[in-house]
């Protein structure tokens, strides 16, 4: 229903206009700052192309964690309290939630730090 | 940006300036004290620092002068010293030796310039991060810094409590962070599970407490003073206190302090081994690796608790700033090294796993 091209094509475009064009027209103590800029902006488009695919993922992993409705909520108030401890695999179990989920994050958030720590990108492409 | 008036009490620009003036000349024995420059100078998110140019007629400094004034910015943080005591903190560190601006005055009256305040001689270079990382020129000189920071760091712990000088110094336990980190997760709208497991290890896995030290609790790139290739001081002591003589040594070492150099340990600035080389042969003491680790997970959540608190101020405090409301993403950042860390063979999407 939308017009094209789409906001994520909009947004890329716009971006490269500000890093490439009005970036270097800038004084230097402003650089930071259209950086700043460009940045949030890839976190918003990632975002925005991620939707909420994810979050529906890592709660899927938290009910089946469960057997019931799970949340970070529940999983975070068991890991302060070392719920898992004395089971190896459901301890094991509940680490690969919590690198699944920081892992989806990084992706959104930073995934140059995530592809330097030696993780694959979103595409599955190791840098 | 350079400003050119000190944005203090409800006096003028010009009133303020004739303001610090009187004070310097009183605090020299000067016969009068005439400041030509006064600019902020960058970096500041708690305090304000301003470069002072000043000519002295007569006293204690006579001559021309280059100082640095600090006083509190408009936000602090509830865990930093004020000014009177982080001078006090200065004076002790520049007495042992430790490389850093000699403290000069310090002024309680809120009348001069509307806060307290300290005065110390301003010195020469920049703290940048990423230039001190990544600047090709220093390549040859970054490991012998790096021994001369271990080195500064020995010498800064050779301050030891009791002193009645620094009476006020508080001394934290790593249950103490433990419990303030856990307090300040309880306040936050989002659940961190990674960190409540981290603490989890942490708590579990203390370490045999040592005689404690002066602590610095911000000592790491970025906050050291660099010229060309000279370290000339160690800068932001508000943060001072007792403690472990690991837990500095942990958050110089923390990932989120090596401004693009993941690969340089120490700092992003070198291996471990030329740091832990200047601090063992100042200190005598050998560095205990899984000490170490313990320091540097409570790092690590210290560093992501920081950036979530950065991100506060934009989600509750009404600050407006990009750069503040961005920075509480990366706490995932500190995440994944807490799960790289804790959890070496996990994490199936590592590409060389």
């Amino acid at each position: 229903m939308r017009d094209l091209p789409a906001s994520r094509d909009l947004v890329a475009l716009a971006r490269e206009l500000l890093l490439d064009e009005l970036l270097p027209l800038l004084p230097p103590e402003r650089g930071r700052d259209a950086h700043l800029i460009a940045t949030a902006m890839a976190i918003a488009a990632r975002e925005a192309s991620a939707g909420n695919r994810w979050e529906q993922e890592i709660a899927g992993l938290l009910n089946g964690f469960y057997g019931e409705s799970g949340s970070l909520d529940r999983l975070a108030a068991d890991l302060r309290n070392g719920a898992f401890e004395t089971s190896p695999s459901r301890g094991a179990a509940a680490r690969a939630i919590l690198w699944r989920l920081t892992v989806e994050k990084l992706r959104e958030g930073n995934p140059q730090f995530l592809a330097a720590n030696g993780f694959r990108s979103a595409d599955g492409k190791g840098e | 940006m350079a400003a050119t008036a000190l944005p203090r009490s409800e006096a003028g620009p010009a009133d303020r300036q004739r303001a610090l003036a009187r004070f310097l000349a009183r605090a020299t024995g000067a016969e009068a004290v005439e400041v030509s420059r006064i600019a902020l100078l960058p970096g500041g998110a708690i305090q304000d620092n301003w470069a002072i140019d000043a000519e002295f007629d007569g006293g204690a400094l006579a001559g021309q002068q280059r100082l640095v004034l600090r006083i509190d910015a408009a936000t602090g943080v509830p865990s930093s010293l004020g000014r009177i005591e982080e001078f006090a903190v200065l004076q002790a560190a520049f007495a042992a030796g430790v490389a850093s601006p000699e403290p000069l005055f310090a002024c309680k009256d809120p009348a001069v310039l509307g806060k307290p305040f300290f005065v110390m001689r301003r010195l020469a270079g920049s703290a940048l991060g990423r230039p001190i990382t990544l600047d090709p020129a220093l390549e040859s000189c970054r490991p012998r810094l790096a021994e001369r920071l271990g080195q500064e760091l020995a010498r800064l712990q050779t301050i030891r409590p009791p002193r009645d000088d620094l009476g006020f110094l508080k001394a934290v336990a790593p249950v103490e962070h433990i419990s303030n980190f856990r307090t300040y997760l309880d306040s936050h709208p989002n659940p961190r599970p990674v960190l409540e497991w981290a603490l989890r290890w942490a708590e579990t896995h203390l370490p045999e407490p040592l005689p404690p030290v002066l602590c610095h609790r911000d000592f790491r790139t970025g906050n050291y003073m660099l010229d060309g290739t000279r370290l000339t001081g160690i800068l932001d002591w508000e943060f001072a206190g007792w403690g472990d003589p690991d837990e500095d040594i942990g958050w110089l070492c923390c990932k989120g302090w090596r401004f693009g150099r993941l690969d340089r340990e120490a700092g992003g600035i070198a291996e471990r081994a030329p740091f832990y080389r200047g601090y063992e042969s100042e200190s005598g003491r050998r560095i205990d690796p899984d000490r170490l680790r313990f320091w540097e997970v409570i790092a690590n959540i210290r560093w992501a608790i920081i950036a979530l608190q950065q991100s506060d101020r934009y989600l509750t405090g009404g600050a407006r700033s990009l750069s503040t409301a961005i920075t509480g993403r990366r706490a995932t950042e500190c995440e994944l090294e807490l799960l790289m860390l804790l959890d070496p063979d996990g994490g199936t999407e590592r590409a060389h796993a």
